[in-house]
């Protein structure tokens, strides 16, 4: 009896919460009715609105497919030098970003940006910019401002690379320890002193292993960078794409998956050693 | 007493070995990028007074934006085409990454000898060739339009956002599992009732961010015969309509960048409902 009582005492309450889960349940539908529905209006735009059906069979998709399987190995020791440079310009273009990220970070910071919330402001939204418009477009950027060639695809990448350099190294420097900064502030150092001997030896190891997974990125990103006119593998993909030699096309991307194995078992090995 | 007239010697982060390391790697960094620049074929005399050509450049030929150009109503189309896109790709590629980053991830997996190797080679090869490079092989596949734009964006999902989720099933707690598991409950029971349940904030949080992602390489996939706004960017970069150039640019990084932030935004309601 005392239990009954004790349900009836809570019946409101109860109710209450029913009422509230009956809905959240309804608003969970109403969300999964309007993805659905969103998936079903763009499925239907791509896939009858945009495709043109009857120029698409299975005999046709199965032999365009198939021209890539002729592997043409006679191109495949003109790749070394393009594939060479592919490497050499994601380096660069790593060793620049970061140097560029470094005043980015300090400026994005919360707790070192020198004039407290404004200059924070400015961090975060270089951060953004960089971070927010792809490879492929600022390669076209680049291409346009300084010509054609390797440069151009260096200085692309490196801007790509500052946002997620930067951003890091700014949340790396924002759970420092504060016990070395504290310490150095007591003994007089100023500012610069601080950032040097305080902050940075705590963060470097942080810096290093992200430059690192930045090359290994940098690497994939190099390897398209000469389909918008800077130099690499993309270049080489770009001309046998030009002359129609699929084999060609498959010969490049099997040296650009050979390059990222490579560099990714290389900057993992990097990694290891450095954390 | 006598101490104090003794001067101490000044204080060095580095001293002697580690300081001729430190100067011997300094060095052999330098001669490094001078080595490649030269093998990049970059003219280092050219380099001082780069960014003021750079701003010049920018400045006489790409300035103002045609912004007519972006206002015209195909245009706007080809931004609900992108969007489109994107939102496809992400809906079926996370939709497929489901069962891939269950099958490969290491602790989960049902079957270690064979769906982990093959799974886990799947994502890592639709993560390592970059996007742009899937979309070329898929335009030359199905022919030109959003069908290959999709379908390239949804390997880029399954690589991306999958290996994200592998990551979040591998880190989930042990305790809930083998409590499910000692109940008697199968490889897909102890999935669905012990690992979704502890990986749904963080796949919800990766679900998003991983549209951010696709987002932004779905405005640039058309440069490469696939639908959406790139498509426009290509045929200005061909007519050197510069200004027209400019103001497709500058389309692509605002509304990336709102799309950015409607992302962090919505990540940061989930985080805050959990928490």
């Amino acid at each position: 009896v005392a239990a009954v009582l004790d349900l009836g005492h809570h019946a409101e309450r109860i109710a209450q919460l029913d009422a509230t889960r009956r809905r959240a349940r309804g608003w969970r539908y109403l969300r999964y009715a309007l993805i659905a529905l969103l998936v079903g209006w763009s499925v239907e735009a791509i896939v009858v609105g945009d495709t043109d059906w009857s120029r698409i069979s299975v005999a046709g998709v199965a032999s365009a497919a198939w021209r890539f399987i002729d592997f043409d190995a006679s191109i495949l020791l003109s790749l070394w030098e393009p594939a060479l440079e592919t490497v050499l310009m994601a380096t660069l273009a790593t060793l620049l970003g970061a140097l560029m990220a470094i005043p980015v970070a300090w400026l994005g910071a919360n707790n070192i940006s020198p004039l407290g919330r404004f200059t924070y402001y400015v961090g975060r939204v270089l951060m953004t910019l960089s971070r927010s418009v792809h490879e492929v477009v600022w390669g076209l950027v680049f291409v346009a401002a300084v010509g054609l060639g390797a440069l151009a695809g260096v200085l692309a990448m490196a801007v790509r690379s500052i946002g997620f350099i930067s951003k890091t190294v700014a949340e790396a420097i924002e759970d420092v320890n504060k016990g070395p900064v504290e310490a150095m502030r007591a003994v007089g150092a100023n500012r610069f002193q601080v950032l040097m001997f305080g902050i940075v030896p705590q963060v470097l190891p942080v810096i290093i292993g992200n430059v690192i997974f930045e090359w290994d990125v940098n690497i994939r990103r190099s390897t398209i960078m000469g389909l918008v006119g800077a130099g690499g593998l993309g270049l080489a993909l770009h001309r046998q794409m030009a002359s129609y030699n699929y084999g060609g096309i498959a010969t490049v991307i099997f040296v650009i998956l050979l390059l990222i194995v490579f560099g990714e078992v290389f900057s993992a090995w990097a990694r290891r050693k450095v954390i | 007493v006598n101490t104090s007239t003794k001067t101490l010697p000044e204080w060095k982060r580095f001293r002697f070995p580690q300081s001729l390391y430190k100067y011997a790697a300094l060095l052999a960094s330098l001669g490094f990028v001078w080595w490649s620049l030269d093998v990049l074929k970059i003219d280092v005399e050219r380099l001082p007074g780069l960014l003021e050509r750079i701003g010049d450049v920018l400045a006489r030929r790409y300035w103002p934006p045609d912004l007519a150009h972006v206002m015209q109503p195909d245009f706007l189309r080809a931004i609900v085409d992108t969007f489109q896109m994107s939102y496809v790709a992400t809906v079926i590629g996370l939709l497929l990454a489901i069962p891939l980053s269950w099958f490969a991830s290491f602790n989960m997996t049902p079957s270690r000898r064979f769906l982990y190797p093959v799974c886990r080679l799947f994502v890592m090869t639709c993560r390592s060739v970059h996007e742009m490079i899937w979309t070329i092989i898929l335009v030359a596949v199905v022919g030109f339009g959003m069908l290959p734009g999709t379908l390239a964006m949804t390997l880029f999902c399954i690589g991306f956002g999958g290996k994200l989720m592998t990551e979040a099933i591998e880190s989930v707690r042990k305790g809930p599992i083998e409590a499910i598991r000692a109940t008697g409950a199968g490889h897909l029971q102890t999935f669905v009732f012990a690992v979704l349940p502890q990986v749904r904030v963080a796949w919800a949080g990766i679900a998003i961010y991983t549209w951010d992602v696709v987002f932004r390489a779905s405005t640039v996939v058309g440069f490469f015969g696939a639908g959406g706004m790139g498509h426009y960017l290509r045929e200005s970069v061909q007519k050197v309509e510069s200004r027209q150039v400019t103001a497709i640019i500058l389309t692509i990084v605002a509304i990336v960048i709102v799309a950015e932030l409607t992302s962090a935004w919505a990540r940061a309601r989930i985080a805050r409902a959990v928490a």
